[in-house]
């Protein structure tokens, strides 16, 4: 015999079978259509959620951690357990010369102040004095002018990043870059305007606060050689958690910190609430592949039971096909390939559907800033639901094809 | 010799095991038009079946055109049933959402012959059987008698060897009967093989040959060898 893909007769024989009973095959179709778009927009769903979260960390290196000095919690070299450790300039010039694997870091210093440009001002907004690294670990946005460098470092010039927000809320329409801006009555020239993508900050967004170099703070507030925290990178390839020891060794050496004092240091490792984030989501896409696998299986046995149904109803078709000749060759095939030709062009259009409606999600969600949280199918997860469903679709017709082979011509003939 | 059964037994197992046939010899010779009557229950169904192999018997031969016709495998059954065996049932059985022309030319299909040649010896079927006019009717828009023709010449489409009928005019009115037994005659007139099985005695007598069938064996008849005798003079 001919091959039966390429043979129009079979096609014919398929497509006069699935039209003659429009409204059982248009429900059939509906439980694989549901069932593939189903798995396709949880799937599709869980990689936009992750992109929505994701979003929030946007600007920020990912192999990145912060710390800080915190009380002690043992007694050691006749301080009091209690104390606060203070870190200050000689820990972060430790830091920087004796820990290895680091690539950007910055001392960060924290102030709230009051600004004032001709006759507006703002009260209680919040001044961070970092260094220019700072802008390495977290990428701001540079809406106008340009980022100080260690030039104005080294200079120590009176520079300002004034943050979107304050841009706006102080000039309006004005533009602020190469003006002079008042910060607790001293004036600094801006030369940028900011704003950050993500959700993440300590302190206030960069939208919404100043940004001076800390050397230049130090010196215009008289402020000592204190810091709040410092933020760094890792060098590629390295974890934060991996050059840990180094600092606290540095740490030690210049604060009366206990060997086995944990908690005098606060130490956040952003790549660990990263991988936190990757392991929630490989959750989270997991639960949707159950899910949707379970609604594909129940419509992949909705398939099966009708066509159960179909093969029973038919049982005296099939027997005076068997009659004339039809081989249970014939037969299967012919049970099958209508089970086949449904679920591809239901999954089909069920996939369609889910990437339609992924889409339109993903459109609603765009942020002009970060973009899209892609909310979509891959092409490769398309193509393997496709294929687990034709897989599946022919298993389910099997059962029912074996059935139909084994209906006798004379069996069906008594059924009158 | 075209049918040839020696000592046929079939019983169907069960509870209680049911000796259907019990040693059927029977012999039909090419061209003959012949009638099997009996009643409900004496294995005429069961005799029917077998020489359509659409069923199994356990012991005895069945020789069809000299092939013995024993423990064939379901697909070798398909292939002879469908080069070999034209049915024609009570309930017509055609398949009611295909076309009579389609109904025709199904069992070509089996056959892997192209959907133009299979259409093209389907009219001519159609024609022969006067129903040319019908070939686009659905089953359901066609009469008794018409349908019935739609199935003989579905019977006729692969040059079958012989024709089997089970209770071909049980659902026609008596007139319809008569021109359905007339279309059996013509076609034995040309020279096919054709086996009606029936209960109604009318339909046996447009016969040219009786064989009666009661509780699982043939009964001897005394004309079987003169009508047969003279079927072959003719």
């Amino acid at each position: 015999m001919k091959n039966p893909i390429f043979d129009i007769d079979n096609w014919h024989e398929i497509g006069a079978t699935l039209s003659r009973n429009k409204t059982r095959t248009f429900l059939t179709a509906f439980g694989i259509f549901w069932g593939t778009a189903m798995l396709a927009m949880l799937w599709g769903g869980a990689a936009g959620l992750k992109g929505m979260l994701m979003r929030n960390f946007d600007g920020l290196a990912t192999n990145m951690a912060v710390f800080d000095g915190e009380r002690t919690t043992i007694s050691y070299k006749g301080f009091n357990k209690g104390m606060k450790v203070k870190l200050n300039q000689n820990d972060l010039e430790g830091f920087r010369n004796r820990v290895p694997h680091i690539d950007a870091s910055s001392g960060i210093k924290m102030q709230t102040g009051n600004l004032a440009y001709n006759t507006k001002s703002k009260t209680g907004v919040f001044i961070r004095g970092a260094e220019p690294e700072f802008f390495e670990i977290q990428l701001p946005v540079v809406y106008k002018g340009r980022l100080f460098n260690e030039a104005d470092v080294k200079e120590r010039r009176k520079v300002v990043e004034i943050g979107k927000n304050i841009a706006n809320e102080l000039f309006g329409d004005e533009d602020p870059v190469g003006k002079f801006l008042s910060i607790n009555g001293i004036y600094f020239q801006i030369i940028g305007v900011l704003g950050q993508t993500g959700e993440f900050t300590i302190g206030e967004k960069m939208d919404d606060s100043v940004t001076i170099p800390q050397n230049v703070m130090r010196d215009a507030f008289g402020l000592d050689n204190a810091i709040d925290f410092v933020m760094f990178t890792a060098e590629k390839g390295y974890d934060p958690n991996d050059v840990k020891p180094d600092l606290m060794r540095v740490l030690r050496s210049n604060h009366p910190i206990h060997p086995d004092d944990e908690n005098a240091i606060w130490f956040m490792n952003v790549a660990e609430q990263f991988r936190m984030v990757d392991n929630v989501f490989l959750g989270v896409s997991l639960l949707a592949l159950f899910v949707g696998a379970g609604t594909l299986i129940a419509g992949i046995i909705g398939v099966g039971n009708i066509m159960w149904i179909i093969v029973k109803e038919r049982t005296q078709e099939i027997g005076i096909r068997r009659a004339i000749g039809a081989k249970p060759k014939d037969i299967i095939m012919q049970v099958l390939s209508e089970g086949v030709v449904l679920t591809v062009i239901a999954g089909m259009a069920g996939i369609v559907f889910a990437t339609l409606v992924l889409f339109i999600v993903d459109k609603a969600t765009y942020d002009p800033l970060t973009g899209s949280a892609h909310f979509m199918l891959m092409f490769s997860h398309a193509i393997a639901i496709m294929f687990i469903f034709l897989i599946l679709g022919t298993a389910a017709g099997l059962i029912p094809s074996i059935k139909a082979m084994k209906i006798k011509p004379i069996e069906a003939m008594r059924d009158k | 010799m075209i049918i040839d059964l020696k000592d046929v037994n079939k019983t169907y197992p069960g509870a209680v095991p049911l000796h259907v046939l019990k040693g059927i010899n029977l012999g039909i010779e090419q061209g003959e038009l012949v009638s099997i009557m009996g009643a409900s229950g004496s294995g005429k169904s069961t005799l029917l079946n077998i020489l359509g192999i659409l069923d199994n018997y356990d012991t005895g031969e069945y020789r069809l055109d000299n092939v013995l016709i024993k423990d064939l495998s379901e697909n070798h059954a398909a292939e002879l049933r469908n080069k070999m065996i034209g049915f024609v049932f009570q309930s017509f059985n055609l398949i009611s959402y295909k076309n009579a022309l389609e109904n025709v030319a199904l069992p070509l299909f089996y056959q892997g012959v192209s959907r133009k040649k299979r259409n093209q010896m389907a009219m001519e079927q159609l024609e022969r059987m006067g129903l040319a006019d019908r070939s686009h009717h659905l089953p359901g828009e066609l009469s008794g008698g018409q349908k019935q023709r739609v199935a003989i010449a579905r019977a006729l489409i692969t040059n079958p060897k012989l024709i089997l009928a089970d209770e071909p005019t049980g659902a026609l009115d008596s007139k319809t009967s008569k021109e359905v037994m007339q279309v059996f005659r013509d076609l034995n007139k040309e020279g096919m093989t054709i086996v009606i099985v029936t209960h109604d005695p009318e339909v046996a007598k447009a016969t040219d040959r009786m064989i009666k069938i009661e509780d699982g064996l043939i009964v001897p008849e005394k004309t079987k060898i003169i009508t047969s005798f003279d079927n072959k003079n003719v």
